[in-house]
């Protein structure tokens, strides 16, 4: 993926950059937000980094003027402000995503690639399949080697959120985020147990197992 | 009633205002007592000296009278001339002359009532009292100036006025002398003069009576009004030592009330209230400090993270990976202490209240449960929910989640193996929504429930098992947020030692916090 970091703190961005190169994207830098509405309609991105204090041009102020010329790209907004209206307002302004400072890298990889795929026409559909897993969003059923999987709707959820991000890490916050909406790190293991029930009924009785763990990031659900 | 007086009685103020009534009812009593003296007993000395004059003025009256008679009889020849005192006829006629001039002088002063007298010759007795019954009450022997040698004697008695015997005081007092006539040394007659003094007994009386009442009356006031002054400045005593109370259970931001009225108690309210201000700067200094160290250690913290993190990834699956990956995750973990110590610096602040919207708890708890029943599953504990539907608090859906959440985990954290974790939401007596966390584990001794609630508190059995000793504080700062109440007490436990623990929180009706 392509992606702009609007960022002004130069340390953390050049680690951003430095991150997500290493992850195979290509990365450019805005330092202000002026220079960076400038660089987003200048060239096509896959998804924007939009640090929300910024001079110049306040993050969320660039985000409206970008959804007034009509470009939809993803953006992940980023805070030091991490309250949960702060939140809301960022979404609200046509923001993606919204993390706030100060996050794990590993977080803010899995929420630009979460968003970033989200662009993707494909987004809109009614089927899910990885690899011999299927899920039917409209009958609310999921197969694995054609044999019925039977899930409770929160774990019916938990696995659409991953087979979205097929191939990719989803955090346990973003989990937590995602399908339960809660915007708080819970101390105990909670998502941790609910992925091991899940484990048990897709992957116990088969021989590859699909939902693995990431260490240090969260999980992925890949053949 | 008697535990109000012992209480009363110890009681500085009040004992010292009994004392000063006490010595206020001693002078008045004194005071009082010269009033009478100067008054009642100068009034009945005056009566004695004038009782005693007219004795002596009798005597004159009988010796005058006695030597015109015999000078009357000289110049009619009937005595002779060289006839002396020492003649038996001189003597006669003497006392005859004397006798007639007293009993004259007696008949005319008595006539009036203002003196009262008994004359009594050896033929007959005269005087306004010689008929009347005379009731002798006192008796005092007694010598008179100037006729020193005779023996008188000071009455005080009882009689009836001949003039109105059928009046209701008939009985009227008097007092006089009773004594004798004398010719040559010899009684000739007995005399008694006296005066009324009724009006005046009376009067000294009723003085009497008012002095006693009126002391009687000063007393009781003096009680009364010791009363009123220690009861007034108890309440505000009282209003001190409640202060100190609030103050030491953690409300530094009540102050002691003043009246303006720059007395003693004002001023030490006011003093206290600048020590309080004082106390209350160093302390919101202290925990600003705090906060900004933990917002200020923020960026580097992140930026260490993502240091470790970017060369775990890029050293791949190795062992020096796991280690900077734990590294990470001990940076991750201060990270979570100083984020959470700066949320609840905001809740504190209070700005989100304005924020609270009408919120059904129930949809809400019954995600919490369906979040934590599998964990508590895999801990081997046994969880239960009782959450009744239809009633709305005014909250933040996702504070009160937090806290919630926060209250679960201590509950699986602490309960042992095989214990049992109940979650309820339910209306309590007064109507107001209590979700509470029930569980049968060690649970938290009376004396630390206050204790734990604030920051970084923990107590020693739990110093071992992870955590921050946050999680209570930030219910705690998310209860006051919602003005509801925090209450911790004993759970399921079966045994004393082991209690359990239930931590409710009481959410306010919604109009109350509305209106507020």
């Amino acid at each position: 993926m392509r992606i702009l970091v609007v960022e002004d703190d130069e340390v953390a961005a050049e680690y951003v950059r430095k991150g997500l190169m290493e992850a195979g994207h290509v990365v450019d830098l805005a330092p202000d937000g002026d220079l960076g509405l400038e660089m987003a309609r200048a060239a096509d991105y896959d998804a924007l980094i939009l640090d929300r204090m910024l001079p110049k041009r306040d993050g969320l102020e660039l985000l409206g003027d970008l959804r007034e010329d009509g470009d939809a790209t993803p953006v992940l907004i980023l805070s030091a402000l991490g309250e949960v209206d702060h939140r809301v307002e960022g979404l609200r302004a046509g923001g993606d995503d919204y993390l706030a400072k100060p996050y794990s890298f590993t977080e803010l990889l899995a929420r630009v690639e979460a968003i970033g795929r989200r662009s993707d026409p494909t987004a809109a559909v009614t089927k899910l399949k990885v690899g011999d897993l299927e899920m039917d969003l409209l009958a609310r059923t999921v197969r694995r080697s054609g044999q019925k999987v039977l899930l409770q709707p929160r774990e019916f959820r938990l696995l659409e959120c991953l087979m979205r991000n097929a191939g990719r890490v989803v955090t346990r916050t973003m989990l937590l985020e995602k399908v339960w909406d809660y915007h708080f790190d819970p101390q105990t293991n909670v998502i941790d147990v609910h992925i091991s029930r899940l484990r048990g009924k897709i992957d116990k009785d088969f021989d590859e197992p699909l939902l693995h763990t990431v260490r240090g990031a969260g999980y992925r659900l890949q053949v | 009633m008697i535990e109000a007086i012992k209480k009363l009685s110890r009681n500085t103020l009040f004992r010292l205002s009994l004392l000063g009534a006490f010595l206020f009812v001693i002078s008045l009593a004194v005071a009082l007592g010269y009033v009478y003296f100067a008054t009642i007993t100068a009034e009945l000395n005056r009566v004695d000296r004038s009782i005693e004059a007219e004795i002596s003025e009798l005597q004159q009256i009988y010796d005058t009278g006695g030597f015109e008679r015999v000078e009357v009889a000289r110049a009619q020849e009937i005595l002779t001339a060289s006839a002396d005192s020492g003649d038996p006829k001189y003597q006669q006629i003497y006392n005859t002359g004397g006798l007639d001039s007293v009993s004259r002088a007696v008949f005319l002063r008595g006539a009036s009532y203002e003196g009262l007298y008994i004359l009594q010759t050896s033929r007959s007795v005269s005087g306004n009292l010689g008929e009347q019954t005379v009731q002798t009450t006192e008796k005092e022997e007694s010598l008179l100036p100037g006729l020193e040698g005779r023996s008188f004697t000071k009455l005080k008695f009882v009689y009836s006025d001949p003039r109105n015997e059928d009046s209701e005081i008939s009985d009227r007092r008097g007092r006089g002398i009773a004594g004798n006539i004398f010719q040559n040394e010899q009684p000739v007659a007995g005399i008694v003069v006296g005066r009324d003094v009724e009006a005046i007994t009376r009067t000294g009386e009723r003085v009497q009576t008012a002095i006693f009442t009126s002391s009687i009356l000063a007393l009781l006031l003096g009680l009364i009004s010791s009363w009123f002054v220690s009861r007034r400045f108890t309440r505000r005593v009282e209003a001190f030592n409640k202060l100190a109370d609030d103050v030491r259970s953690g409300n530094l931001d009540r102050r002691a009330p003043r009246n303006y009225s720059e007395d003693e108690m004002d001023m030490l309210a006011e003093h206290l209230n600048a020590m309080l201000d004082h106390i209350d700067r160093l302390m919101k200094a202290m925990r600003y400090a705090g906060d900004s160290v933990a917002h200020d250690l923020r960026t580097p913290l992140t930026r260490l993270r993502t240091r470790l993190e970017s060369a775990a990834i890029d050293l791949g699956d190795t062992p020096e990976a796991d280690t900077l990956f734990a590294a990470a995750g001990d940076a991750s973990e201060l990270l979570k202490t100083f984020d959470g110590v700066l949320r609840i610096a905001r809740l504190e602040a209070g700005e989100r209240r304005e924020l609270l919207t009408d919120v059904d708890p129930k949809p809400m708890l019954d995600d919490l449960a369906e979040l934590y029943e599998p964990a508590c599953e895999d801990a081997g504990l046994s969880f239960t929910s009782d959450i009744s539907s239809g009633i709305m608090v005014l909250a933040d859906r996702g504070l009160l989640s937090q806290a919630v959440s926060n209250l679960i985990e201590n509950a699986i954290k602490y309960t042992p193996k095989g214990g049992k974790i109940h979650l309820c939401l339910t209306k309590n007596k007064m109507g107001r929504a209590e979700i509470s966390i029930t569980d049968d584990g060690p649970g938290i001794p009376a004396e630390d429930r206050e204790r734990v609630k604030e920051r970084f508190v923990r107590l020693d059995k739990s110093r071992t098992l992870p955590g921050s000793g946050l999680g209570l504080a930030l219910v705690d700062a998310v209860a006051d947020l919602h003005r509801a109440e925090f209450i911790m007490s004993p759970g399921l436990g079966v045994t004393e030692e082991i209690p359990g623990l239930k931590a409710a929180l009481v959410l306010p009706r919604r109009k109350s916090l509305k209106s507020k």
